[in-house]
């Protein structure tokens, strides 16, 4: 009920506008709702990364000392190594900071990054659907005054 | 209607907001850390082994900084919108006046 009503009032300021107001405030709501989707992507794209640093660390944490390995030098060279200590980690903080941790709590990094994420990813989203909903509402009004307009003047 | 000018102040501004963020992040996680914790720097190609304090003042120095440049960016954004507003108001006076003008020459 009280989201119906507040609609049809929204309803009612675009109604009032005129067209080159409502074509303005539709394209702008659009190049909102694009910049709005960028920043979503660009965080499912962080958090893909996430994940698969913490599958990687969980791997890293089964496999024994001395284990034997490849270390990539370049993006084609590898050199045989063996694994020396798999309980530290450096951790990339950002601001070109790096720090040790335990394997715990670098797998415990992951998971805080990772909801940190998810939470910002939901929040955006509610915005990005609230933009959405006015940018399509002004797009109907506009269409509709078109017509409007089209049938005044070839009548 | 964005001048350049603001448009710049604009890009200044997301890019402080960003970086501001950024440190802040790395100052919670190095406030987790142990006393006795290794904390390295990227300076370069090079990881160079530093002191979790002076770590800690580095970052809360930059946050300072990139606080007072935002601060400052601030003001001048608002400095050019009051000036970019009465200018509009100037204009809206003038556009009136040529009209009533052109409407009194027309009666006459």
């Amino acid at each position: 009920m009280a989201s119906s009503s507040s609609s049809s009032s929204a309803r009612g300021e675009l109604e009032k506008m005129g067209i080159d107001q409502l074509k303005a405030l539709k394209e702008q709501a659009d190049l909102e709702v694009n910049l709005l989707q960028d920043s979503l992507n660009n965080i499912r794209t962080a958090n893909a990364r996430l994940e698969s640093a913490a599958g990687a660390l969980n791997d890293l944490s089964l496999r024994p000392q001395g284990k034997k390995m490849l270390v990539p030098l370049t993006a084609s060279l590898y050199v045989p190594g063996t694994l020396d200590e798999a309980d530290k980690v450096l951790v990339d903080i950002g601001t070109g900071y790096f720090i040790e941790k335990t394997m715990e709590d670098g797998k415990d990094y992951c998971q805080r990054k990772i909801n940190l994420l998810k939470s910002n990813y939901e929040q955006l989203f509610e915005v990005l659907a609230k933009k959405k909903s006015v940018a399509d509402e002004a797009g109907m009004v506009l269409q509709s005054k078109v017509r409007q307009l089209q049938a005044a003047t070839t009548s | 209607m964005i001048s350049p000018k603001s448009r710049k102040n604009h890009q200044l501004r997301k890019k402080y907001t960003i970086q501001l963020g950024e440190n802040e992040l790395v100052l919670k996680e190095l406030d987790l850390l142990e006393d006795d914790a290794n904390v390295y720097k990227l300076i370069g190609p090079v990881l160079v082994k530093q002191d979790l304090a002076e770590a800690n003042a580095n970052v809360r120095k930059r946050i300072e900084y990139i606080s007072a440049e935002l601060k400052r960016i601030d003001a001048t954004l608002q400095d050019n919108e009051g000036q970019q507003n009465s200018k509009r108001e100037a204009m809206m006076k003038l556009q009136q006046r040529l009209q009533s003008i052109q409407a009194g020459k027309a009666k006459a």
